[in-house]
């Protein structure tokens, strides 16, 4: 799914601040899963942000909708009759969403009040990792199941690279860094070992064509089966 | 003591099993209180905690059971991290985080319950009416 977080409200409130009628819109798939843009979040943001202009001296008037997927637009025509008597909208799905929603909505300013983060896994309560770059030519059914393009910091093909120490990607002792980064080729080795499917590694994987990853400019899917 | 500050408190039933002696308490102070029973503490979400805070309320209050005696096993666990959010959500708009209060005892303890009323006065006189709240409150009426 697509992880998103808020924007810092600050931020928020500079966007829409010549706005009085302000609808705030949330998305109850992804960005609700990950707690930052379903209909809670929605009414979290709509109080927020009355207080933070009351506090300016401004009165807003705000409004909540959620809708299940602001990035199909069937779903977006509630919104866009909800939307014709605002100044502005304020939306807290993907970036897909808030460009399908803009889409809908010719004559009304669409802000963004989420930083769309990227494809990731729920990984417990609370915690979202990346895994997935979206390359458009999967390579996992290679590697065990782990992504080299997204969990290795360098998307090596053919790794390691030689400057994991104790399991953990060298990035892990770089100034700035946080958090602990396991080495993404050898959790690959670890993988492919308890498969009984090490002898994978002595294929090499020649370089990527990355056409498919957005090289060749933005990318679209056709399914004339599924067209109406 | 700022008169007529409206204080929600929203407390679990374990916890508060009477909220007309909270409230009275309350009321002989001056304050205008409203106790919103809860079935658990957790129950209360961030939102709920937001929105009352910008319509209603100069003071919240989110009581519940101390850790490891709620019902709901981590309610009161995860009501403090909620909370938690809430303030920095405060800190955020520019309103003090103080607004908005925890308490945790056994339904009982009438020296926490003593403590929390005194508590709730302090901070109203410390911080006085909600700058961020709505100029004309709905009226609510005591459940």
């Amino acid at each position: 799914m697509i992880i998103g977080t808020r924007k810092p409200l600050a931020e928020i409130q500079d966007m829409v601040k010549k706005y009085d009628r302000l609808l705030v819109v949330g998305c109850d798939t992804c960005v609700a899963e990950c707690a930052s843009g379903g209909r809670r979040e929605v009414a979290e943001l709509a109080a927020a942000l009355d207080m933070a202009f009351r506090l300016a001296g401004r009165e807003k008037k705000i409004q909540e909708a959620s809708v299940d997927r602001q990035c199909v637009h069937e779903f977006l025509l509630d919104v866009v009759e909800a939307a014709q008597d605002q100044d502005a909208v304020l939306s807290l799905a993907c970036g897909a969403g808030v460009q399908a929603l803009a889409t809908r909505l010719p004559e009304t300013p669409v802000f963004p009040g989420l930083n769309t983060q990227f494809i990731g896994e729920t990984a417990q309560r609370g915690l979202w990792l990346e895994n997935c770059r979206g390359c458009g030519n999967c390579l996992l059914g290679l590697t065990g199941g782990i992504c080299p393009v997204t969990r290795c910091a360098k998307s090596l093909l053919n790794g390691p690279c030689g400057g994991a120490r104790a399991g953990l990607c060298e990035i892990t002792f770089a100034k700035g860094i946080d958090r602990e980064v396991p080495c993404a080729w050898l959790q690959i080795y670890d993988r492919l070992l308890s498969l009984g499917e090490v002898d994978r590694l002595l294929e090499i994987t020649p370089p990527k064509d990355w056409s498919t990853g957005g090289g060749a400019g933005p990318r679209q899917v056709v399914r004339p089966d599924q067209q109406a | 003591m700022p008169q007529n500050l409206t204080i929600v408190v929203m407390a679990c039933r374990q916890a508060v099993p009477d909220p007309a002696l909270l409230l009275g308490a309350l009321q002989t102070s001056g304050l205008s209180p409203r106790v919103i029973p809860e079935p658990c503490s957790s129950k209360v979400e961030v939102f709920q905690m937001l929105r009352t805070l910008a319509d209603e309320a100069d003071l919240l209050w989110v009581v519940g059971c101390p850790e490891g005696a709620c019902q709901m096993v981590e309610g009161t666990f995860r009501m403090a991290k909620r909370v938690g959010h809430a303030r920095e959500y405060l800190q955020e708009i520019g309103l003090e985080p103080e607004r908005l209060g925890i308490a945790q005892f056994f339904a009982d303890n009438q020296e926490a319950v003593a403590a929390l009323i005194s508590e709730i006065k302090e901070r109203a006189k410390t911080l006085g009416a909600n700058p961020a709240r709505a100029q004309a409150p709905p009226a609510k009426e005591q459940p």
